[in-house]
């Protein structure tokens, strides 16, 4: 039976097949060293990942991140891969694990917050001179979280990076670097905003 | 849809030719060494169990076969520690009920051909043959964690208690060829409290070793910069 004669199902089922081969071989070629083949895996199998994790995540930012991490631990873990069978599950199956030890680093860490509108910043006195507390908590909410998590945790609620680095899994000298490069983040931000309010006084009559 | 420059750049930084793992059951091999010495030990520095009743194929090969069960739990293991390849809710019962059946079924079957009843000092026994039991386990789980983690287990605490119990199996192997009391209430008590133990321990052990990955590695910082990523080789 020629091609176009054949049922729409069986072609359909026959273009995922070739599509699973050209996966499969793809992978294969990236375990052996060509690079470049991630591109056309990404390309493939980002959008399957993203809807799946979006539909657990209920949030667009949050299941891009995921996205990202979980093509990181699928290159972390492409040997663990068998060319024979199909990358899909393989995949899921990794995407599956990123989302639950997301959702468990959220549940063990309840005292570093995303949302730092309600917090309750101790800052100086000294510091109303250039933002007050508001504008802290805006620059906050705008350095990357993991740096975030750092600088509440040691900054505002007191813990040793010792502390930091064993609830967050990573050793203590990355714990200091998220802490000082949240806190340069912060800086820059509280600068920026002192700078924009100068302009903006400036311009009022 | 193009990847993100900073993942890319990630990755490229990371990136060297992998070589796919072996079957979980040819890396299960792997762990033969330690379950024939786990079978030896025992029965050659101590004495092996004087019951005639139960002959070479009561003593060595019902020991035999249930390392070999044991080693078959191990690679269960490690197909559960690929992404993908996990086992399902009803597997993976099996997989955890069938060994302690055959263990119960072993020690019946023992029972019946050579009864010998654990009379005075009980606990010192007990004591002995727990700890005995456990401690030869102990290699096996180790070495079977390292070929897990080596993987990507999704679920490490249940990869953990199946090479936990495998491990635990080819142990009591070896004990229940050096221990004289096959009165089913110590067998049934201490040596599968054993086995058990050394379940639990795999499993904290893969937990240990396996867990919290995903925060290991955050995206946003970088790798040369002088931190201790604790990365696995690969």
């Amino acid at each position: 039976m020629a091609d176009d004669q054949r049922p729409f199902d069986s072609q359909a089922a026959d273009g995922r097949l070739l599509a699973q081969d050209r996966l499969r071989e793809l992978m294969r070629e990236y375990q052996a060293g060509r690079f470049e083949a991630f591109d056309e895996i990404y390309a493939s199998i980002a959008p399957a990942l993203r809807r799946y994790l979006l539909s657990q995540a209920r949030d667009g930012a949050k299941a891009e991140d995921l996205v990202q991490d979980t093509f990181l631990q699928m290159h972390r873990a492409r040997h663990t891969y068998d060319p024979s069978l199909p990358l899909m599950p393989w995949a899921m199956a990794i995407a599956r694990h990123v989302w639950l030890m997301d959702r468990r680093t959220l549940s063990r860490r309840p005292w570093a917050p995303d949302d730092v509108t309600t917090m309750d910043l101790p800052v100086k006195g000294e510091a109303a001179s250039y933002a007050d507390r508001d504008d802290v908590r805006r620059a906050l909410g705008k350095v990357a979280a993991p740096r975030r998590a750092a600088v509440i945790q040691h900054h505002v609620l007191g813990f040793s990076f010792k502390e930091i680095a064993e609830r967050a899994g990573i050793a203590e000298t990355a714990a200091k670097l998220r802490s000082s490069r949240g806190m340069g983040q912060l800086r820059a931000l509280l600068g920026a905003t002192e700078g924009t309010e100068r302009t903006d006084r400036k311009r009022k009559p | 849809m193009n990847v993100p420059a900073q993942l890319r750049a990630r990755l490229a930084a990371e990136y060297h030719p992998v070589r796919p793992l072996r079957s979980p059951w040819a890396r299960a091999l792997l762990v033969v060494p330690l379950a024939i010495v786990a079978l030896i030990a025992a029965p050659v520095a101590f004495d092996v169990r004087p019951a005639a009743n139960l002959g070479w194929l009561g003593v060595w090969g019902l020991s035999i076969a249930q390392s070999m069960i044991g080693l078959l739990v191990v690679g269960a293991a490690l197909r559960e520690s690929i992404p993908g390849r996990d086992w399902s809710r009803g597997a993976l019962a099996l997989w955890l009920a069938i060994p302690i059946l055959i263990v119960v079924g072993v020690t019946l079957t023992s029972w019946e051909a050579s009864p010998v009843l654990l009379r005075g000092q009980w606990w010192f026994v007990a004591g002995v043959c727990f700890a005995g039991s456990a401690a030869t386990a102990l290699p096996a789980v180790a070495f079977a964690s390292i070929l897990a983690a080596r993987a990507y287990p999704t679920r490490p605490a249940v990869a953990g208690a199946l090479l936990g119990l495998g491990a635990g199996l080819m142990a009591d192997a070896g004990w229940r060829i050096f221990c004289h009391f096959s009165e089913p209430a110590h067998v049934l008590s201490v040596h599968l409290a054993a086995v058990i133990m050394s379940t639990i321990v795999g499993s904290l052990v893969a937990v240990r070793t396996c867990g919290l990955r995903g925060e290991e590695y955050p995206l946003d910082e970088p790798v040369a910069a002088g931190e201790n990523h604790r990365g696995r080789s690969q």
